[in-house]
């Protein structure tokens, strides 16, 4: 199978993701993609212990070619890839130092093999610019920063949509899953999924080890498709097969049927996903239970109690 | 009557000299007003944020549009009723997008009666299209408030004390024919609750700022098409909560989606309960939403069972609300001379262009004015606060 040729990545709590350009394909049209790839190193180190064909330098490898494939497609096209850390998120394409100053540009842009400039200079400067921040980095969590990512990747799509065409729509997958849903979490990255819906932006997930419900939801709100890779080893060839093509091209294409996505809600006290349940009207939160106050906002609700019905008196009747 | 000092009126002097707005430098051009005029207007959509105030997350809304004489005048192109109906399409959309679980209807009023277009209802699509078809509708006599918040107090006093009852009237016409005595009609209102909120086409008039200050809504006449826009979209906001409406606990459903394929053995194609109301026939599908209490069908959330009453919506309808609870603060501004370090910023990782860049009070992320817009706007977050909070 040419999947045994292609590096799978497999991420246990990350997702790397791919942003997908909608495409359009008028002469000025620009088409954004943005990657984020997650590159937690705990989990790399232990995927690199399990499986050791399979390293972040083959995942990375992947995202590359993914990248050069979509920038190749059309002139106007642009790409941005984000490194997702447990800590922060870095660009790692365009690069702070392609933007410092117009003569590291030049060093950097001479390519040894006779490959199109554009796509040596990313290459270069993704390499580049992830052992940076695989050298510097110091966290040893193992969860990674979704919302975060996701919240810059949005505003850097924007920006650049605003200064070339502010009148297209761009689109964006992309898949990363932290480990831990804590609250702040869930509610950051839903408020980034609702502004990327709003934007007609598009998210993608593409993820290597296990399910992340969240992705899934994102995938869903913003219209985006959600793979599980079954061969980690084939990367490349899932996201060029699946990924690359745009949404109007998506249309004509058999593609991986939507993943079925759990909308129960959890509720707040024992985080259970339930069925029915009782929503505060003043702070929304869900509970499963009734309860005569709300552990949340701390107001006390009105009860409907039942009608007292009077005892009749008895006669008492007297022995005759 | 009223004891609240009313603003003082164009011929009383409230108005003085508004062109000294505008001043020219040495040069004699009015680039560095213009430059400044249109920076304000940028930050301007930034509005303050309500606080530690109870919100009316669910909400009724009625929306009364005046469809008599005066809304055929076209000074709002290509007349007043086009422009009108075409902004409430925008409104209803981003209404329903930032209030999930509530509600609107739409009612008109012309020839001295008022009838409903739409019921209360909230599914945006049905309304949108009442709006596109009422488009054709001709424009004849007088508008009647009484009869038009009446139609609307019909249905809005059997809703729940929990939620919140509004209306937002358009009216143009700077007449009302009204049966009864409105003023009886307002004390009655203000008993129920209900916040009536006008926006006015022509000019200010009196019934209606009486109207307003009763029952705690706003009233705003409109200066343009983009004053008017600007004024409707005030109102997709949740409103404060009055400090006499309950809360109560609300049970509600959360079906699952279910999604059948054809090749599925065990798929059975059924009817969906909203096929019921609507005209184009029995439509059997294979998947839709299943309510949890009495197995009903429905193929879009947020719906109320038909069969059960139970309300049905999904997590993310709620969680689209979550940001009006816990509101950002806005952000610092400040000049770019002052900021040591990078000149880039962090959100777009694009230059800092403008003469200020705005610093996030809690993690001191500098933004652009553009990223600053879009934070405050749709993202309701600051991306680099998501970082630093993760790593306490």
């Amino acid at each position: 199978l040419i999947s045994d040729l292609f590096f799978h990545i497999t991420f246990v709590f990350c997702f790397s993701f791919c942003l997908l350009p909608l495409a359009c394909f008028a002469e000025d049209e620009v088409n954004l993609l943005v990657i984020v790839v997650d590159v937690n190193p705990i989990w790399w180190g232990q995927q690199a212990q399990r499986e050791p064909e399979f390293t972040l330098s083959k995942c990375l490898d992947g995202v590359m070619v993914m990248g050069n494939s979509h920038m190749a497609l059309t002139r106007t096209n642009k790409l941005a890839v984000i490194a997702s850390h447990c800590q922060d998120s870095h660009f790692l394409y365009p690069s702070k130092s392609l933007r410092g100053g117009g003569g590291a540009a030049e060093d950097t842009s001479c390519s040894r093999d006779g490959k199109y400039e554009l796509l040596a200079v990313a290459n270069s400067a993704i390499a580049e610019e992830i052992q940076n921040v695989l050298s510097k980095s110091k966290g040893n969590s193992t969860d990674t920063l979704l919302a975060g990512s996701l919240a810059k990747a949005l505003c850097c799509i924007l920006t650049i949509y605003s200064v070339c065409h502010p009148e297209l729509i761009p689109c964006l997958g992309q898949v990363i899953k932290a480990a831990e849903d804590c609250a702040l979490q869930y509610m950051n990255f839903m408020n980034v999924i609702f502004a990327a819906q709003k934007q007609n932006i598009l998210i993608d997930a593409c993820v290597l080890d296990s399910d992340s419900g969240l992705l899934q939801q994102a995938c869903d709100i913003t219209g985006g498709l959600y793979l599980k890779i079954p061969q980690k080893l084939a990367l490349a060839q899932y996201l060029l097969w699946v990924f690359l093509p745009d949404s109007e091209q998506r249309s004509q294409l058999v593609l991986p049927p939507p993943a079925h996505v759990d909308y129960r809600a959890a509720c707040f006290c024992h985080r259970n996903l339930i069925e029915i349940g009782y929503v505060c009207s003043v702070c929304l939160s869900i509970f499963c239970n009734f309860s005569p106050i709300c552990t949340t906002c701390e107001t006390a609700f009105k009860i409907q109690l039942p009608q007292m019905v009077k005892p009749k008196k008895k006669k008492l009747k007297m022995p005759a | 009557m009223d004891d609240e000092p009313e603003r003082t009126k164009r011929w009383e002097g409230g108005y003085e000299r508004t062109w000294e707005v505008l001043k020219e430098d040495e040069s004699g051009s009015l680039k560095a007003t213009v430059e400044e005029i249109l920076f304000q207007s940028k930050r301007r959509r930034v509005v303050e944020s309500h606080g530690q105030v109870r919100l009316g997350m669910m909400r009724h809304l009625y929306v009364v549009v005046d469809c008599s004489r005066s809304m055929e005048d076209q000074d709002l192109k290509p007349n007043r009723l086009t422009a009108t109906l075409k902004l409430l399409e925008g409104f209803v959309d981003e209404y329903f997008d930032q209030n999930p679980i509530s509600q609107v209807g739409v009612i008109t009023t012309k020839n001295k009666r008022a009838e409903k277009l739409t019921d209360l209802a909230g599914n945006p699509k049905k309304h949108i299209t009442a709006l596109k078809k009422a488009v054709d509708s001709a424009c004849v006599g007088e508008p009647s408030l009484y009869n038009a918040l009446n139609l609307a107090v019909q249905t809005l006093k059997h809703m729940p004390g929990h939620t919140s009852r509004e209306v937002l009237i358009i009216l143009s016409s700077l007449t009302t024919c009204d049966p009864a005595n409105i003023y009886d009609l307002i004390k009655t209102l203000k008993g129920l609750k209900v916040r009536v909120s006008v926006i006015g086409l022509s000019a200010e008039v009196r019934v209606c700022t009486v109207l307003t200050r009763e029952t705690g809504g706003s009233y705003h006449v409109i200066l343009d098409e983009s004053h008017f826009k600007e004024l409707l979209m005030l109102h997709v906001k949740p409103p404060p909560a009055s400090s006499s409406s309950e809360c109560s606990l609300i049970r509600m459903g959360f079906p699952q989606h279910a999604i059948a394929s054809v090749s599925e053995r065990d798929a059975r194609p059924s009817f969906s309960m909203s096929h019921l109301d609507s005209g184009t026939g029995p439509g059997l599908t294979l998947g839709g939403y299943f309510c949890p209490q009495c197995h009903a069908k429905y193929s879009e959330l947020p719906v109320e069972c038909k069969v059960c009453g139970l309300t049905l919506v999904s997590a993310p309808h709620l969680a689209r609300s979550f940001h009006h609870l816990f509101p950002m603060l806005p952000f610092l501004e400040s000049p770019v001379e002052q900021l040591q370090g990078s000149r880039f910023c962090e959100g777009c990782q694009g230059e800092l262009r403008d003469k200020s860049a705005y610093v996030c009070p809690s993690c001191r992320g500098v933004f652009c004015v553009e990223c600053d817009l879009f934070i405050h706007d749709s993202l309701h977050c600051c991306p680099c606060c998501i970082h630093s909070r993760a790593a306490l």
